[in-house]
């Protein structure tokens, strides 16, 4: 065996094993495919190079719009309080802060409840109604979120007017938290983040069920038979293992939630506030652009632009972290 | 090294001179049967598994070997439509209807699967002593003494020893084999069911755990199902062949000292399975 | 043989510590038990939460919903604005439904061929380029649908002065769609078992043949369910066309004229004074959600059904 490894200039798929063999030279030959000059491989690199530049051109002609609003009034964008259409200042401090206090809620509500619904698809529902459910939660992760946005407006705002806003304003610390808008406004940051939450649940249970359920049956049997209790083999096992890729599907929620626009634009009141009291009303970066885009003067174009600019670094730096921590769960299980 | 593993190989029953008489038992089986949504996949189990000696599980597949010893542990609750007829006694208390929970059940009755299956997210010291740790141990020096003398007694201390808290995943699929084997062996239990626990090994490797296991006799008692009549007749005492019977439900055929099964058993389809004539 | 395991004489656990161990787990074993009850239960508690609110949303989507579609006014008519004189007249919503079905038609011409054989690509190349085109379609496939308005109106409507139109929604939706269709198409053509490829080549078929011939038809369900489903979240995305399609009173067909689509009419008539439209809107959305559900119930049936048959 070893005397074959001393030889110059040794194929390395020689020493795999036969079946191995087989597949690598397969692979060695197809992927002659897209390196032998046939006009199908053209085809296929030119389709390429399309979806290339439709996505370079993507960035670019929002990067491209929004830079006289870059050269400016950088400061203003990141920092500034206060809207002034149609030539300005454009503050988008108001905005970011919006984005993040109803991302962030959501995802607090929709992680900690996702989990635990995803826990009881797998483990606690009879195993005859858990791919009826799987579908369900699949389809309601399709529901469009304009349907979403729609429900908030025209039956969550007006219950937030008559009950939910006394009934927190009864309490004396909810009232320094939420704020006492009386009843005022049915609409505010409160209810875009209730309705964010329930909007990203089904996308968020989709992925974290199927996270979940990989884990292997192995590794739960060999902790039940150590002693362990149910809620032990959940706790110090499977959540564990599917840990990473629980990671990786609030990231993607988280992304999802960020880059809402409608639902957003229907229920957080649409007001330009930097606004930490959550009952009154605020906007997101989206729903701004949205509410905004229609009548706007050029230069306010351009700022909504600008606007998109920051929405897109942090949609962009999300998915990124998303995925490598998918990919990693990915190695994590391939090594079980 | 290749002939002196042949030689090992082709040894018929070895010398079980040094195992204990069967005179204390650990478990009994009476009249055991397992059933899913009705449908009866084992049945007419009845025999004592003795205490500090090795009792195989051996027979065709679909005979039911898996099923039975999984119903030693209780790993059957969590199957909807499974059913465990009949009564398994551990110390004379029925593990199913006695008053006994199924976690203490667990900790008493330890289990090393087909597939090596160490907990990928622990390191191997974690691995080692994670049944304690579910039984709500925490003193250091308990778990502390309870990894090294697992490790050791499942022959990986030396090789382990310096890197403690390396992840699991680490190990060879050998070492990793004899992590789960400690991991089991940390809560001191009074067996261990062995599910095919080299079926996914090498054959050095597999050599290993066998002779684990044979010394791993004067501290447990071993349950093991086995594919493998080679290493029925090496490693076990005692030997149970089940048989799948005319209704596709395995049956217990015979059970007797290993020796009996072997080379005088009453039955001729006992005789004729371990010839290899079927299965 | 020996050296192979140390057969010193198994380490004998002192019986305290066994007992020790054994006291430490009777002694917590009911507390452990009850905790589990506990969480496990919060667990269904959780599912409960999850569940109410969808249903509660399904409830009202048919009960208000579907008064409204079970006129076939609903289907035919052209919106109309109630006045004071008539303040329960709504029309119906055909140019919403043409529009709808214009817009994902001309994306889906864009898109499918591009996206297609972008994935065909990315799944039989190791180049540098598919590495970071794969990088660049997942992080696509992930950015906020209104970016892809910003893009569309800057590009179709004021830098190609094609203005406010259907075929500006549409480039909207196509570079919303592509991303999906590129990495379905990617995920279908590697599911297809490397046996078939090598009974290709081994019949002396040319490999561009075999990858057209046998590849692409077999990975052919993978690709048509990826589409299926980028259509169907298309269909419902109001965010991209708001900025771009100029909201037409008319049923138009033609891609230069400016549309309607379903998501925009529920977005404007929600937001409207006349509780006429307010009631009208809920069936908008059933009849958006029932396309949705039946697209992507269809490609999921579809799909497991020729997963069986194989």
């Amino acid at each position: 065996m070893a005397d074959r490894g001393a030889d110059d200039g040794v194929d390395f798929t020689d020493l795999l094993p036969p079946d191995l063999q087989r597949q690598a030279e397969v692979v060695a030959e197809f992927n002659s495919v897209t390196t032998s000059r046939t006009w199908y491989h053209y085809l296929l690199i030119v389709a390429s190079l399309v979806f290339a530049a439709v996505s370079v051109g993507f960035v670019g002609t929002i990067l491209w719009n929004s830079l006289p609003e870059w050269a400016h009034h950088s400061r203003t964008l990141l920092g500034g309080r206060g809207w002034q259409a149609p030539i300005g200042p454009f503050g988008g401090l108001a905005m970011i802060v919006g984005t993040l206090e109803t991302s962030l809620i959501a995802l607090a509500l929709a992680v900690v409840i996702g989990i635990g619904t995803s826990i009881s698809i797998v483990f606690l529902i009879p195993r005859r109604f858990r791919n009826i459910v799987a579908t369900l939660v699949e389809l309601l992760a399709a529901v469009p979120s304009i349907v979403y946005g729609l429900w908030g407006f025209l039956v969550l705002a007006p219950w937030m007017l008559t009950t939910v806003n006394p009934w927190l304003n009864s309490w004396p610390f909810a009232k320094a938290i939420f704020g006492n808008p009386g009843q005022e406004f049915g609409t505010s940051l409160l209810l875009a983040s209730i309705v964010l939450a329930v909007m990203i649940l089904p996308t968020f249970v989709a992925i974290s069920r199927e996270v979940i359920a990989v884990v292997p049956q192995d590794l739960i049997e060999a902790s039940l038979s150590l002693g362990a209790t149910r809620w032990q083999v959940i706790r110090e096992v499977v959540l564990p293992t599917a840990r990473v890729g629980l990671f990786g599907a609030t990231f993607l929620a988280l992304a999802r939630a960020t880059g809402e626009t409608v639902a957003v634009a229907l229920v957080a009141g649409g007001v330009a506030n930097v606004q930490f009291h959550l009952l009154y009303p605020g906007t997101s970066i989206a729903a701004w652009i949205a509410t905004q885009f229609g009548e706007s003067s050029s230069t306010e174009i351009s700022a909504l632009m600008a606007l998109g600019v920051i929405l897109m670094i942090i949609n962009f730096g999300l998915s990124l972290i998303s995925r490598g921590l998918v990919n990693r769960q990915r190695k994590i299980l391939a090594v079980v | 090294m290749d002939q002196e593993f042949m030689a090992k190989v082709k040894m018929e029953v070895v010398d079980k001179s040094t195992a204990p008489a069967r005179s204390v038992i650990a478990m009994q089986l009476k009249d055991v049967a397992v059933s899913f949504h009705g449908r009866t996949a084992v049945r007419d189990c009845t025999f004592d598994i003795a205490k500090n000696r090795v009792t195989s599980l051996i027979g065709p597949s679909g005979s039911g070997k898996t099923t039975l010893l999984r119903a030693l542990n209780r790993l059957h609750d969590l199957t909807p439509g499974a059913k465990v007829a009949g009564q398994i006694l551990l110390d004379g208390v029925d593990i199913y209807r006695g008053d006994l929970t199924v976690t203490e059940l667990r900790t008493r009755v330890g289990m090393v699967f087909q597939r090596p299956n160490p907990f990928p997210t622990m390191s191997i010291y974690d691995n080692a002593i994670s049944g304690l740790r579910f039984n709500g141990v925490k003193k250091k020096s308990i778990l502390d003494e309870a990894a090294e003398s697992s490790l050791r007694s499942a022959a990986l201390w030396d090789s382990v020893e310096s890197r403690l808290k390396v992840a699991a995943s680490n190990l060879s699929g050998g070492e990793q084999q004899r992590l789960c084997i400690a991991r089991a062996l940390a809560m001191d239990p009074e067996v261990i069911l062995m599910d095919e626990p080299t079926s996914a090994l090498d054959p050095i490797a597999t050599l290993r755990i066998e002779e684990l296991m044979t010394s791993l006799k004067q501290r447990v008692t071993v349950v093991i199902v086995t594919h493998n009549m080679q290493q029925a007749a090496r490693i076990s005492d005692d030997c149970a062949f089940l048989l799948m019977g005319e209704d596709r439900a395995g049956e217990l055929i015979e059970f007797d000292t290993t020796e009996k099964i072997f080379n005088n058993p009453i039955d001729p389809r006992t005789l004729d399975y371990t010839l290899g004539r079927f299965g | 043989m020996s050296d192979l395991v140390d057969l010193q004489s198994p380490h004998e656990i002192g019986h305290e510590m066994r007992d020790e161990i054994r006291r430490i787990s009777d002694h917590l074993r009911r507390r452990r038990q009850v905790r589990s009850t506990i969480m496990v239960a919060l667990c269904g508690v959780a599912l409960a939460v999850t569940a109410v609110p969808l249903l509660l949303l399904l409830f009202e989507l048919f009960h208000r919903g579907l008064p409204v579609v079970l006129h076939t006014g609903f289907y035919t008519q052209l919106p109309q604005t109630p006045s004071l004189v008539a303040p329960n007249v709504t029309g119906g919503v055909s140019n919403a439904i043409i529009g709808s079905i214009v817009l994902s038609a001309y994306a889906a011409v864009m898109a499918i061929p591009v996206g297609v054989l972008a994935g065909v690509y990315l799944a039989e190349s190791d180049s540098k380029l598919a590495t970071m085109l794969r990088i660049i379609a997942q992080t696509m496939a992930g950015a906020p649908s209104i970016l892809m308005g910003l893009f569309a109106f800057s590009f179709v409507v004021r830098a190609l002065h094609i203005g406010f139109s259907a075929i500006a929604g549409s480039f909207a939706l196509a570079v919303l769609m592509l991303p999906v269709i590129v990495i379905s198409s990617e995920i279908a053509v590697r599911g297809v078992p490397n046996t078939l490829r090598e009974a290709g080549l081994a019949l002396g078929a040319k490999p561009h043949k075999v990858s057209m011939r046998i590849v692409l038809p077999a990975a052919v369900t993978g690709i048509v369910t990826g589409i299926i489903l980028a259509v169907s979240r298309a269909i419902g995305e109001t965010a991209p066309v708001l900025l771009v399609i100029g909201g037409g009173y008319i049923n138009s067909w033609k891609p230069l004229n400016p549309v309607s689509a379903l998501p925009l009419s529920i977005y404007e008539n929600a937001k409207s004074q006349w509780p006429s439209l307010r009631t009208q809107v809920w069936g908008i959305a059933l009849v958006l959600v029932v396309f949705v559900f039946i697209l992507s119930l269809s490609a999921r049936i579809w799909a497991s059904r020729k997963q069986r048959a194989r």
